[in-house]
Formats: C-alpha cells, sequence, structure tokens
C-alpha cells in the first residue's frame, strides 16, 4: 500500500513530455551508497512505471554484488524503453560527491545526496503544503547529512538525542504525516549502524521505517 | 625620366656586376684554400688512422648475414635492459636512433621497437679515437650489434625510455647499413601536433608518412597504435571463442551485392564479372540457416564508395559477428555490448603503455564506457537532438553531424563514450532488417557509436523466406540475383542477428585519434593504392 498518494502528473511537474524517455541519471560513488535514494526509488516505483537500470562506470573497476541488484529485478518489460514514465539509471562512478543529471539543457548537474532526495521527494507530490513543516523537514534533512553521517562523535550523540526527543513526541519527526525528513534521518542513522545501542525512541521508529516496506532495498547494503 | 638618368642608371648597373663578379672570385678562392685544407687534413687524419689502430676488430661492418655461421650469443631486447642487469655484459641489436660525438665520447640512442636506450662509446681502453669516429659516422636507422656493460645511471634519462641504465660500449659492429638520406626524420614523425609550430620544428604531413610508411611505422606512436589494434583482434577472438562462437571464412569474390549496389567493386572474372565483398553478410547468414548457431569472421571488406574522409577506407577489416537468439534479439545487443567491453576492459588493462604512448603524440581523453553498455532507442536520440535545438523529422537518418552532436549529449550526461542506439528507422535500413512489431514504421536493428562515431550497424535479419522476398521487391532488388541467398531458409532457419564492427575505427576512436589512416597499416583510399 502507498505512503504517499497525490494527484502528481509528470508533464506539470517535470515539463512538456518530448517523446523521450525521462532518465534521471544518478553518479553515486560505491564506497558510499545513497541508502535514502534507493528508498526514494521504491517509493517512485509504486507510483510510476520506472526503468530502473544500475550501471559501473569505466572509472571504479569492481563493484560489491549487492551494489549491482540494489534497484531489484529488472521489469520485465525493460526491454522497451518507451513503454515507462520515468526512468532511474544508477551509474556507480569514482565521483567525490553524488550527483545526479537530469535534463543536461537546462539544468546543472545536482549534487549531494540530500538535494537529490528532496528533488525525487517532489515527484511524490508528498512535501508539506505548509511553509513551516516544509521548512523543519529540510532542517532535519541538513542536520542529518552534516551532523549525523559527516560529523564527528559528539555532533553525532547530540543529534541522536534531539532526534530521540522529537521523536517521544510525535511518531514522525514532521508529526503524524512519514515525511522525506524520516527517509534521510532513518538512513543516516542505519549506515552509522548505530540501531541497537540507540535510545528507545529511536528504535521504536525505526522499526515503524523498516515495517514500510519500501526500506527493505536498503538492508543487503548495511551487512 | 630623362636619357641621361637612363644612361647613369646603366653604368651603375655595370660598376654593381663587376664589384660582384670581384666578390665571386674572392669566394671561389677561399672555397679552393679550404677545400685543399680540408684534403690535407683528411690525408693526415688517413695517416692516422693507418698508424695504429689498437680497437681494429673491435668495430667494422659485418659480411652481409647469409646465414654463415650460427653464434651462440643472446641478444637482449632493449626493452629488457633494467637496473637489474647493471654491470653485466651484453650484446644488443637495434637501430642507431640518434648519434652525437662530443671530442673523445659519442652517445648514441638505441632503438629496438618502441624502446629506446643510450650508449655512451669513450676513447679510453676498449675503444680507440677510430672506432670512436667510426660510431659517430654511422648513419640513422643503420641496424648494429653491439657488447656492452649496462650501467646504472645517477639521473634519469629522460630522453629514452630505459630512463635507468645507459650501455658503456665495448663492441660495434653494423649489420645493416642505411642510406645516409632519410625521406623523414622520426623525431619530426612524433612530434605532437602544434608542438612543432611553436618551435619553428617541422612535422611530417599525412601524406609524406603513407608514402614512407616503413619508416613511418618504426615511430613510437605507430608501434604503439598497431600493437594495440592486434590486441584489439586478439581480445575480440578470446571473448567470443569463450562465448562459444565459431570462427569462419568466407569469400570475398562474390556474384551479387549483399547491400545496395553502387558501392560495390566490380573484378572480372574469366567470361563474366564478379564483386569484391562489402561484408559477409550474406554467408554468415547462410552459416546461421547451416545450424552454426554463433559464428564471427575477421578479414577484408571493400567498399567503392567515392569518399575522402577521415573514416573512409576502400578496404578495411571487417570484424563480423552473427548470432541465433532464443525469443528476443536484444540478447545477441548483449552479448556484443559485452565482447566490446571486454575488448575495452582488456586495452585498459593490458595496453597502458602503448595508450601513453600514443597519448605523448595525440593526447586524448581516457575512453570512458558503462557496464552493462547503455542502450538508446531511437525516438530518444530524436529527442534529445530536438531539445538541443536540431530540426529533424522522425523517420529521418542520423546525419554526421548529428551523430557526433548526439554522442556529445549523451556523454553530457551519461559519460560514456560507447553506447547503443536501438529501433532505427525500417526505411533507412537494408531490406533484409526485421521490422519492429509494434510499429511498422522502424525496426529491429542497432547502431553502436564511439566516442560519438558509428562503429557497427546491425539488426535482427529477417529469416522467413516469405518476407525477406517482399522485403527485397520494395526495396526494387533483383529476386534472380539473390535467389540462393533466400533459398537458404527455406528449410528452416532461426531467428538471428548480428553485427559488423570496423577494426581501423575501432582503433581510432579508442585512441582518440583523428584519422582512420593512421590505424591501417598499409591504407587504401579512393587516391591511394601504394604502398
Amino acid at each position: 500500500e502507498s505512503v504517499f498518494r497525490g494527484t502528481a502528473d509528470l508533464d506539470s511537474l517535470l515539463g512538456k513530455d518530448l517523446g523521450a524517455l525521462r532518465d534521471i541519471v544518478i553518479n553515486a560513488n560505491p564506497a558510499h551508497p545513497p541508502l535514502s535514494l534507493l528508498v526514494l526509488h521504491a517509493l517512485l516505483c509504486q507510483r510510476y512505471q520506472v526503468l530502473s537500470s544500475v550501471h559501473v562506470h569505466s572509472s571504479v573497476s569492481a563493484v560489491p554484488p549487492p551494489l549491482l541488484s540494489c534497484l531489484g529485478p529488472q521489469h520485465i518489460d525493460s526491454y522497451a524503453r518507451q513503454r515507462f514514465q520515468l526512468g532511474f539509471t544508477l551509474i556507480w562512478k569514482d565521483v567525490s560527491k553524488l550527483q545526479m543529471k537530469f535534463n543536461t539543457q537546462s539544468m546543472c548537474p545536482i549534487e549531494g545526496e540530500a538535494s537529490v532526495a528532496r528533488f525525487l521527494f517532489r515527484l511524490l507530490s508528498a512535501e508539506p503544503q505548509d511553509p513551516v513543516a516544509a521548512t523543519q523537514m529540510d532542517c532535519w534533512i541538513d542536520t542529518a547529512v552534516f551532523q549525523l553521517a559527516e560529523g564527528g562523535s559528539k555532533e553525532r550523540a547530540a543529534m541522536l538525542r534531539s532526534l530521540n526527543s522529537a521523536l517521544g513526541r510525535s511518531p514522525w519527526l514532521l508529526g503524524q504525516e512519514f515525511s522525506l525528513a524520516d527517509i534521510v534521518c532513518a538512513c543516516c542513522v542505519l549506515r552509522a549502524g548505530q540501531t541497537t545501542s540507540a535510545a528507545a525512541n529511536i528504535q521504536r521508529w525505526l522499526k515503524s521505517c523498516q515495517n514500510l516496506c519500501h526500506f527493505d532495498c536498503v538492508n543487503p547494503l548495511l551487512q | 625620366m630623362t636619357k641621361e638618368n637612363v644612361q647613369g642608371a646603366g653604368e651603375e648597373e655595370q660598376q654593381a656586376q663587376s664589384k660582384k663578379a670581384l666578390k665571386k672570385q674572392q669566394k671561389e678562392a677561399e672555397k679552393a684554400a679550404k677545400k685543399a685544407e680540408k684534403q690535407a687534413k683528411l690525408a693526415s687524419e688517413q695517416q692516422e688512422a693507418e698508424e695504429d689502430d689498437f680497437a681494429m676488430d673491435r668495430y667494422g661492418i659485418c659480411p652481409m648475414v647469409q646465414s654463415q655461421q650460427k653464434l651462440d650469443r643472446a641478444l637482449v631486447r632493449v626493452q629488457d635492459l633494467t637496473p637489474e642487469k647493471a654491470e653485466q655484459q651484453i650484446w644488443v641489436r637495434a637501430r642507431i636512433h640518434t648519434s652525437r660525438a662530443k671530442g673523445k665520447q659519442c652517445f648514441l640512442v638505441l632503438r629496438h621497437q618502441q624502446f629506446t636506450v643510450q650508449a655512451l662509446l669513450a676513447v679510453g681502453d676498449c675503444a680507440s679515437k677510430q672506432m670512436v669516429k667510426f660510431a659517430a659516422n654511422l648513419t640513422k636507422e643503420s641496424i648494429i650489434d653491439v657488447e656492452a656493460v649496462v650501467k646504472k645511471v645517477e639521473q634519469k634519462i629522460e630522453s629514452c625510455s630505459q630512463q635507468d641504465v645507459e650501455l658503456h660500449v665495448e663492441r660495434i659492429f653494423v649489420i645493416s647499413q642505411s642510406e645516409a638520406r632519410l625521406p623523414l626524420q622520426l623525431e619530426d614523425a612524433v612530434r605532437p601536433e602544434g608542438e612543432g609550430d611553436e618551435e619553428g620544428r617541422a612535422t611530417v604531413n599525412q601524406d609524406t608518412r603513407l608514402d614512407n610508411r616503413v619508416i613511418d611505422l618504426r615511430t613510437t606512436t605507430s608501434q604503439s597504435i598497431f600493437r594495440l589494434q592486434s590486441g584489439v583482434c586478439q581480445l575480440f577472438r578470446d571473448t567470443l571463442i569463450n562465448k562459444g562462437f565459431v570462427e569462419i571464412q568466407t569469400p570475398k569474390i562474390i556474384s551479387a551485392a549483399s547491400e545496395g549496389g553502387a558501392n560495390v567493386f566490380t573484378v572480372s572474372y574469366f567470361k563474366t564479372s564478379a564483386y569484391l565483398a562489402q561484408s559477409p553478410q550474406l554467408y554468415k547468414q547462410m552459416c546461421i540457416c547451416a545450424d552454426f548457431d554463433k559464428v564471427f569472421c575477421v578479414g577484408p571488406v571493400f567498399r567503392a564508395e567515392d569518399s575522402n574522409t577521415h573514416r573512409h577506407l576502400t578496404e578495411f577489416v571487417g570484424l563480423d559477428i552473427e548470432m541465433a537468439f532464443n525469443y528476443h534479439y536484444h540478447e545477441v545487443i548483449d552479448s556484443i555490448t559485452d565482447t566490446m567491453v571486454q575488448i575495452f576492459k582488456g586495452l585498459r588493462d593490458r595496453f597502458q603503455t602503448e595508450i601513453q604512448t600514443v597519448n605523448k603524440q595525440y593526447p586524448s581523453e581516457p575512453f570512458k564506457f558503462l557496464e552493462p553498455t547503455l542502450r538508446l532507442e531511437y525516438k530518444e536520440a530524436v529527442a534529445m537532438l530536438r531539445a538541443a535545438g536540431v530540426e529533424m523529422g522522425d523517420e529521418e537518418d542520423l546525419s554526421t553531424p548529428n551523430e557526433k552532436l548526439l554522442g556529445r549529449l549523451v556523454k553530457e550526461k551519461y559519460d560514456t563514450d560507447f553506447y547503443v542506439l536501438d529501433k532505427y528507422p525500417l526505411a533507412v535500413r537494408p531490406f533484409y532488417t526485421m521490422p519492429d512489431p509494434n510499429n511498422p514504421k522502424y525496426s529491429n536493428s542497432y547502431d553502436m557509436f564511439m566516442r560519438g562515431e558509428e562503429i557497427l550497424s546491425g539488426a535482427q535479419r529477417v529469416h522467413d523466406a516469405q518476407l525477406l522476398t517482399e522485403r527485397a521487391m520494395h526495396h526494387g532488388i533483383d529476386l534472380e540475383k539473390i535467389k540462393a541467398y533466400i533459398d537458404s531458409f527455406r528449410y528452416g532457419a532461426p531467428p538471428h542477428a548480428g553485427g559488423g564492427i570496423g577494426l581501423e575505427r575501432v582503433t581510432m576512436l579508442y585512441l582518440g585519434l583523428h584519422n582512420v589512416r593512421q590505424t591501417s597499416m598499409f591504407p587504401r583510399d579512393p587516391k591511394r593504392l601504394t604502398p
């Protein structure tokens, strides 16, 4: 069952259909698999006909097998690209920063997992309409990336404390609604590998996240 | 002007002439004096030479090697001259790349294939004055045998490939002498484009190179190009044999043109005429009908197109693949693209030295690719081109500039120099191409591109005799002439697809070179039949 129900139309979100597959290209370094984007990919697949493919760029020599199958099995119609609404092309490449390329004629490449996650989330047209909630969501995403994923042990501990207290007040980070804030934060916690030692609220919240089956694709990459 | 003036001018001219004559005489006298001096010097030198040369038997010109004796002498290859061989006494056979005499010393650069080493000859215990002089006067490109001691050097020798050692020559014999004047200098032929202009040095143009191909092929760049090309062939064979393919040989003298009659060479064949094969197309398909399942062939292909471009030859080496598949022709695309990727990987891993040597003269970005290979559909390509401002029809063929632009667009988005374009419009493909079941305007055909240029053209073929006849008639082909071909499909023919690659183009585009003649050893084009 889908979590997000909107009435998004790709034409209105991405501009006029030119008769070609709208292919989202993501260049990611195999040393840092973008877990949150894999969750978003699963959500996009529920909503659209998505042609998913994984490639290895010649700049990296070997990639572990779980990374090659991280977008799940190939769609049975994958031989006909025209039958899909959206393309999701993940390229394992030697890049210093994760990068998304979409409409190369009019958009510059987008850098950073968080920025790409926001773009993909918008395609689900599920972002909060209320400016305060939207800003809160952005805020959680930023702190997750800068303090949890890239920060030192002190910063990480502080972030976990604030996560725990926020989750004591409501089931999800923004209240009653599951959002991108939950996806990115959960992926960062899972990534840091502190799930068993985490505080009770965080543990409960991670369970709820994993109960939504979009997180299934992340598990093989955590071992 | 007055008469006087004219006269005056005439006198002046006379005076000037007499002055000139005087000068001329003086110069001649000087010349004669110099000549006499030279002769005297030469005579005295000769005398000196005859006087005493203790190293007489350590140098000279060998009698022609006519297999008179079988010497038990190991010749070390220049590329094996490394610091591990230091202090060893060895024999080397190499060419004289350059020689430079400096007083009592003579520096030689010895070359074997793409490897060079510095050799030093100095007057001393082993070498006499005469011997050093002999070495200094050897002509460039002569082949010599040298006995020498390998010595480590303190400072790297930047100009040679063997930078850590030099040879101290003790004996030097000429095996084959080169004529003094070379039609082109090897240093000029390896100079990077552009660099020559800045320093006012010469570079050699393409035609001079090709006219003197044997010498041009000796350059480090050419040596590397053709060693890498041999690698392409070997990787192609190895990969396909591993996939269970069978190598076949097909006739090159054929009775009918396989793809359109305009661009074939006609040869007289006893009382009738025949054609030179444009591709082994029909024969590889017949092999499929004869249950060979997966075949490939490497051999010459002829095109009588009068096009003088950077990428067309009239004879080139075709690498052709044909394969029966189960249910979808993408099985074949996957097999071909995987073969290409194996070739690219093999070159990247095994031919790095060669790639770098070529890059020194012709700098280019390393070849990038994705695994599995990116596959786009024709409609997508048209949409990408339209988004970039190109106006073209849905079923219009890609022009060469559009092909290149598309290559740039694909590289920008996917960062790959190699991709497949699938589902071409049926109208622009040969008669034996299978139509697309979902849209009769399109076909099950594909092209593959390297650096924005087409290297392979392929398709699922029609394996049904009736449909094949229809398609041939639609293209206005004389059914009588292709009867044998159509008949091969009457007795049970498996669905199959394939494609053909040009070896020279693949090498050219992999290395990022600009002219296919650089990767053809003895190129043939409308204007060149020799060497």
